[in-house]
């Protein structure tokens, strides 16, 4: 009888172990980012967040473990492809795009193609989501930075705003829809689009030294332009009130890289420098972070965080609901609705999440207190303030 | 035997998609790497034919890329007759570069550079046809033709394949007709073939109206399977320098080498070079070049050829 009961006692044990070992699952996704060419400095920084996501999901719970095959897109389109390409081959069962729209909209159209979910923080043009591919999501878009300068904008009531703008489509996008809003709203708008290839920001700054006398400048460009405007407003000293720039901008790295050049520098962010986190995720974030890579979290790694983690949580669901094979993560994603650190992420039916918002922060002394709106501002906008 | 190299090429494109079909990654690497061959091709064509070294074989890549790309999605044209204007385009932008021919050795290589670089600046600021630096993403992928869609990786490859097998034909029936003959004493002596009655100019103005239609051909085609273009991508430097090692590589003064070059080294550098090295893996491909010029200044295919007709005289001897 004893031998009997420690037969079936063993054997229920192997059954919940096998049962056990047959429900954690091991599961990778893959990633295209810049980590090397033009956005270089975006992609590490997406690399970061992505990790950290891992990391905090992989510990939050046992049942399952996800991996991340990142591959190098080298900021260009066409390697962006490939890599898709080579993750679908290897198995990933879903994409975390890169940065730039217009290394997002090929590599994502090939990932529709192949059938993969496909989920980027690093892209912002409308187009991406009038496609109609329905695999594609993403949590940021235009619309989120544009209303977080709109409102500064509105709150100190410049005499004019002369937006410098690269003809790269988002930041174009971003600077039409200013340009109209602003105008609607009573505000001079003067737009100076720029070829990315430029270098010498002075002829423009002239201008507006010259013709515009804007009170702000507001520059829709990426890391390198901010810089070249910077120095050349820098040199010929517009007479102007504020310095206002988009994405990637107010990080701790460019301060710590362009101490010179940053001080007083408004740009749209999520989070202050210290960061003060609110919530219990934010705070698990954080500390992740400045274990791993023994700094403050950047800018972009947010997005990356956020986007991993709503992919994540959403395999583990299509992997309990037994549904990862076939079109169960598609469901999944759809039915997203959580808090994060940047807000409530929800999908509407072409992908982009609606509640995407950002405050503005201002580079001060090595920090970045949020200056706007007033309900999230952890510090008061100098103002006037330029860098010199 | 001197047609085991070709026979070989055959079997290994045969072969490619019945084993790899089911794998998007390989086929697409091929597609990429049939593209950076019909590029080579076109370049070798101009460099050995012609005697003309040039640095902006992209400028032709890129017109190529834009006309087919504009005149399928705003003008409704096919996607077939796209890619041959997207061709025609290349092969008349080709035209404007003809005062360059006055030019040789490295002037001429820089002035075609330059004009590459003007070609960019257009694509960049014509923003109402070509979309500017904002990218151009809409337009037709290429079609579905007796049921085969070419769209598809495999669709893709089957039709890169045939494109370089005919342009390398065409390279074979000019350098085997009088005009090669011609331009293989010119480039002997340009002097002492003019003293003999060739007209020198008009020889290197139909190479460079040949190469550039080749080139735009394929920069048509990748705009078509890629699906979006820019200025900086459509014009990029590496559709000038890559075409260049692979052609090198493989053996610039034969037909197959720049093909096989082309495939070889663009599988090495994304299969081996970016696993070995993720951030900075092109500098394995200058390593392997060097190497290359070191052993075999004339590349794969001449080293091949040499070992043939060692071979060949031993055999008689």
């Amino acid at each position: 009888m004893i031998r009997r009961n420690c037969l079936a006692t063993a054997c229920l044990a192997a059954t919940i172990a096998f049962a056990a070992n047959a429900r954690a699952e091991d599961i990778t996704i893959g990633a295209h980012m810049p980590l090397t060419g033009s956005l270089a400095r975006s992609g590490q920084a997406f690399n970061e967040g992505m990790q950290v996501a891992l990391k905090v999901f992989n510990e939050s719970q046992s049942k399952h473990r996800i991996k991340v095959t990142v591959i190098d897109d080298e900021s260009q389109p066409a390697k962006a492809v490939t890599a898709v390409e080579k993750l679908a081959s290897d198995g990933a069962a879903a994409i975390i795009g890169g940065y730039g729209s217009n290394i997002v909209g090929p590599a994502s159209d090939t990932s529709n193609r192949l059938g993969k979910v496909y989920i980027t923080g690093g892209a912002v043009s409308d187009e991406l989501v009038q496609r109609g591919n329905k695999n594609f999501f993403r949590i940021n878009n235009n619309a989120g930075y544009q209303r977080g300068v709109e409102g500064l904008i509105e709150e100190v009531k410049p005499n004019g705003v002369s937006i410098i703008a690269s003809t790269k489509e988002a930041p174009m996008l971003l600077a039409k829809g200013l340009e109209a809003s602003l105008a609607k709203k009573g505000f001079k708008v003067t737009l100076h689009p720029f070829d990315p290839a430029i270098t010498d920001f002075k002829p423009i700054i002239n201008k507006v030294k010259l013709q515009d006398k804007s009170e702000i400048i507001f520059m829709s460009a990426y890391e390198n332009d901010y810089v070249g405007i910077i120095r050349a407003a820098k040199v010929l000293k517009p007479p102007v009130k504020a310095i206002v720039g988009a994405w990637s901008l107010a990080t701790p790295k460019m301060y710590s890289d362009f101490p010179d050049l940053m001080q007083n520098i408004i740009g749209t962010t999520f989070l202050p420098f210290p960061v003060e986190v609110k919530d219990e995720e934010g705070r698990k974030f954080a500390a992740v972070y400045k274990e791993m890579f023994g700094k403050e979290i950047e800018y972009a790694s947010t997005l990356a965080f956020v986007e991993t983690m709503v992919l994540s949580e959403a395999l583990a669901r299509s992997a309990d609901a037994g549904t990862l094979k076939s079109a169960g993560l598609l469901a999944e994603m759809k039915t997203t609705n959580r808090p994060s650190p940047l807000g409530r992420i929800t999908f509407n039916e072409v992908g982009d999440n609606p509640n995407f918002a950002l405050s503005m922060g201002q580079h001060r002394d090595g920090k970045i207190p949020l200056v706007s709106p007033a309900e999230f501002a952890t510090g008061k906008l100098a103002y006037p303030a330029v860098p010199w | 035997m001197r047609s085991l190299p070709a026979l070989l090429i055959l079997a290994v494109a045969i072969a490619v998609p019945i084993a790899f079909s089911g794998n998007s990654y390989v086929m697409g690497l091929m597609v990429s790497g049939l593209i950076v061959a019909g590029v080579a091709l076109a370049w070798a064509l101009l460099g050995n034919l012609g005697g003309m070294v040039s640095f902006g074989h992209a400028a032709f890549f890129g017109v190529g890329a834009y006309t087919s790309a504009i005149l399928s999605a705003k003008f409704g044209l096919p996607v077939p007759l796209a890619l041959l204007a997207g061709a025609c385009g290349a092969a008349l932008c080709s035209i404007v570069m003809l005062p360059a021919l006055r030019l040789s050795g490295p002037y001429f290589a820089l002035a075609i550079l330059a004009y590459a670089h003007i070609f960019k600046i257009l694509a960049t600021e014509a923003t109402s046809i070509t979309g500017g630096s904002a990218g151009f993403q809409r337009f037709p992928p290429l079609p579905t033709i007796m049921g085969l869609d070419l769209s598809s990786r495999v669709g893709s490859y089957c039709l890169l394949v045939v494109l370089v097998a005919i342009c390398a034909a065409i390279y074979l029936a000019v350098k085997r007709s009088h005009v090669g003959t011609a331009l293989r004493a010119m480039a002997e002596s340009e002097d002492a073939t003019r003293v003999v009655g060739v007209n020198a100019t008009l020889l290197k103005a139909w190479m460079l109206l040949l190469s550039a239609f080749i080139t735009g051909l394929f920069g048509a085609m990748n705009a078509h399977i890629i699906n979006f273009l820019e200025p900086d991508y459509a014009f990029s430097a590496s559709w000038s320098i890559l075409p260049i090692i692979a052609a090198i590589f493989g053996g610039y003064r034969t037909i197959l080498g720049p093909v096989a070059g082309a495939v070889l080294i663009y599988l090495f550098d994304q299969i081996i070079a970016k696993e070995l090295l993720p951030v900075g893996h092109e500098i394995l491909l200058g390593i392997l070049l060097a190497g290359m010029i070191l052993i075999a200044p004339n590349g794969l295919f001449g080293m091949f050829q040499r070992k043939t007709v060692k071979g060949a005289a031993h055999a008689a001897a």
